[in-house]
């Protein structure tokens, strides 16, 4: 969490300049954007940290950037938009937009700051499930197609004898297979390989 | 014989009388004849006199009772004669108040230079017609409006003006009123344009704001926690003077904008104009999505103007090319503003868009009070600025073109050999 980054995109240099002095002060790195344009152009996906934008800004606005950013991946940073007086309409369709949070002009610098926080802690925690998502599914993709035969079956709950039947293969065999999964895995116990079959969907289904 | 000679002396005599006494009678007749004819003849001319005199009389009955002041007036402004209206409209009580003396002596004193010139002209041969300020003998103001032609002696020469003048001081109250009103419906229509723009002022003073209160707590935190130089806080609080002086001009501008006043009439740089103009609507073209751009001429006369109801012609265009612009989808959203010297006494400005332009069956109309397009306007905006513009002694035209309008404007340019006396410009203004 320590190398999270606060984007800032404000067409308003003296906005953008006072942002980072404030931001600056709960020790994040911030960096500052005259555009959406000038961000897309510089968008590292792998930085983690959050984007702060305002709504209203001349060329692509902030909804536009939040579409594109959208369209680019399945998950990208956690927005707050940054909404001026009278904006509530485009706050409120910002959010249904899948937008993180937002605040209103004038804001209370501590109010500004703990929404940061927040939405950095939630990338955070977003890029660690992603993370443990991408181990697992390499941990499936080194099963064998017989490894993964006799995995789902043994989380439905069948014994080594109903599998080797199932299968046509004998018990010593299934034994095997089973152990091979259990140690690719990196599973300690059945129910443990239960709990890891379950978050991959692939499997379940 | 000496008695014949008597006798023959006495016949010739009488023979003589007799011829002389003949001819004494017809001399007498002749007389007589002559006479009659003279008697006759004169008769005559007393009917040509009589129809005359009967003229005349019907003539200046039709004129001592015509409703409006009749007169004559020689080259000089001496009235020679004048009905009973006209006595009336002067104050006059008696005719000699006013017969025989000038006519300038009625006339307002900034009026008489105009009265002098038409004057000429009537006596040039042509009809006028010209309105002026009348000072009556009993000193009140009225507006008077003379219809005046030459009159011709036997030789064809103007010897006298007559002229037919009547009261049009209500008409021109009335015509005042109207002004008035129209001054006060811009000054309202400025202000529902601040209503309109009410949303677009918070955002423009919240910037600002916004900036120096993160400037100040930033400031605050790093005092605080102990991590700041007293130097460190020099950038950030130079940083919030600038921006207290952002938010000072916007409201400096808003002042300007909504004050009520006569239009006061200056020598304006056009271009410091437009340029004002661009700044108070820079978050409107932002929130459009247009590009203006500026293509001012350098170098180029002042014009005799009231700048914040020019800055009011200029954003009146600019915002119309925006909505209509936003309001059509348009994809290439930009306005040029420019500026045009014609010669020396005319600047001409330009609001060029690449809206959808004005369709030709309405193009004469939009100008009218009430005439829009906009789905929520309420067709003032370019009535107004035409008044503005009419008032200022331009024009204001509008044109479409394959992919925009424009709409041009022009001002009277102060020509540089007047520039040291431009209160001779008061005078249109």
């Amino acid at each position: 969490m320590s190398d999270a980054t606060v984007f800032i995109v404000d067409d308003d240099q003296a906005v953008a300049r006072s942002l980072r002095w404030l931001i600056e002060t709960v020790r994040l790195k911030v960096e500052t954007f005259a555009s959406a344009q000038a961000f897309l152009d510089s968008y590292d996906e792998t930085k983690p940290g959050c984007l702060v934008l305002d709504v209203r800004m001349p060329g692509m606005s902030g909804l536009e950037l939040q579409e594109r950013l959208a369209a680019r991946r399945d998950y990208h940073l956690p927005i707050i938009f940054i909404t001026g007086h009278g904006d509530v309409q485009m706050a409120v369709r910002a959010v249904q937009a899948g937008a993180y949070d937002f605040v209103e002009k004038p804001f209370n610098d501590q109010d500004l700051l703990d929404r940061i926080q927040r939405a950095i802690a939630h990338d955070a925690g977003q890029r660690n499930k992603e993370e443990q998502r991408s181990q697992l599914k390499a941990l499936f993709a080194s099963l064998t197609p017989r490894e993964r035969e006799v995995l789902d079956l043994v989380v439905e709950g069948m014994s080594n004898k109903a599998i080797a039947n199932t299968l046509g293969l004998s018990a010593k065999t299934v034994e095997v297979h089973r152990a091979k999964v259990m140690e690719k895995m990196h599973a300690r116990s059945i129910s443990d390989l239960v709990k890891l079959a379950m978050q991959n969907p692939s499997v379940t289904s | 014989m000496e008695s014949d000679v008597m006798w023959l002396g006495l016949i010739a005599l009488g023979g003589g009388l007799a011829a002389a006494l003949i001819g004494l009678a017809y001399l007498l007749l002749r007389l007589r004849e002559a006479e009659q004819r003279v008697r006759d003849r004169e008769a005559d001319h007393q009917g040509v006199l009589d129809r005359l005199q009967e003229n005349e009389y019907r003539l200046r009955t039709i004129i001592e009772s015509e409703p409006e002041c009749v007169k004559l007036q020689a080259a000089d402004g001496t009235v020679l004669e004048i009905n009973p209206a006209g006595l009336r409209l002067v104050d006059a009580e008696r005719a000699e108040d006013i017969i025989g003396r000038k006519i300038y002596e009625v006339v307002a004193p900034e009026y008489k230079a105009i009265y002098r010139e038409n004057m000429r002209r009537v006596f040039a041969g042509e009809a006028a017609v010209y309105e002026f300020k009348s000072i009556t003998l009993r000193g009140r103001t009225r507006w008077m409006e003379t219809h005046a032609v030459p009159l011709r002696d036997a030789r064809g020469e103007v010897y006298a003006l007559l002229g037919i003048t009547r009261d049009i001081t209500e008409h021109k109250w009335a015509e005042e009123q109207g002004r008035r009103h129209q001054t006060e419906l811009a000054r309202v229509a400025r202000l529902s344009t601040m209503g309109e723009m009410a949303t677009g002022l918070a955002h423009e003073l919240n910037q600002p704001l916004a900036a120096i209160a993160n400037f100040a707590r930033g400031c605050i935190r790093r005092l605080r926690s102990g991590d700041m130089a007293p130097a460190d806080m020099i950038e950030p609080l130079e940083e919030v003077c600038e921006q207290a002086e952002r938010a000072g001009e916007i409201m400096r501008h808003v002042r300007d904008f909504v004050r009520k006043s006569e239009p006061r009439m200056t020598a304006v740089d056009i271009n410091q104009v437009v340029r004002g103009v661009v700044k108070f609507t820079e978050h409107e073209a932002r929130q459009h999505e247009t590009i203006v751009t500026l293509q001012l001429a350098p170098q180029q006369p002042r014009v005799w103007a009231d700048s914040i109801m020019v800055e009011q012609v200029i954003c009146n265009l600019v915002r119309n090319a925006m909505e209509a612009m936003a309001e059509r989808h348009s994809l290439r959203r930009e306005i040029v503003i420019r500026t045009v010297p014609h010669g020396e006494d005319t600047v001409e400005i330009e609001v060029v868009d690449t809206g959808p332009g004005i369709d030709e069956t309405v193009i004469d109309q939009v100008f009218d009070q009430f005439f829009t397009t906009k789905t929520e306007g309420v067709g003032m905006g370019l009535s107004i600025s035409r008044s503005i513009v009419e008032s200022h002694g331009g024009s204001i035209r509008a044109e479409s073109r394959t992919g925009g309008a424009t709409f041009r404007f022009t001002l009277q340019a102060i020509p540089a050999s007047l520039r040291k006396d431009e209160r001779r410009y008061s005078f249109h203004s």
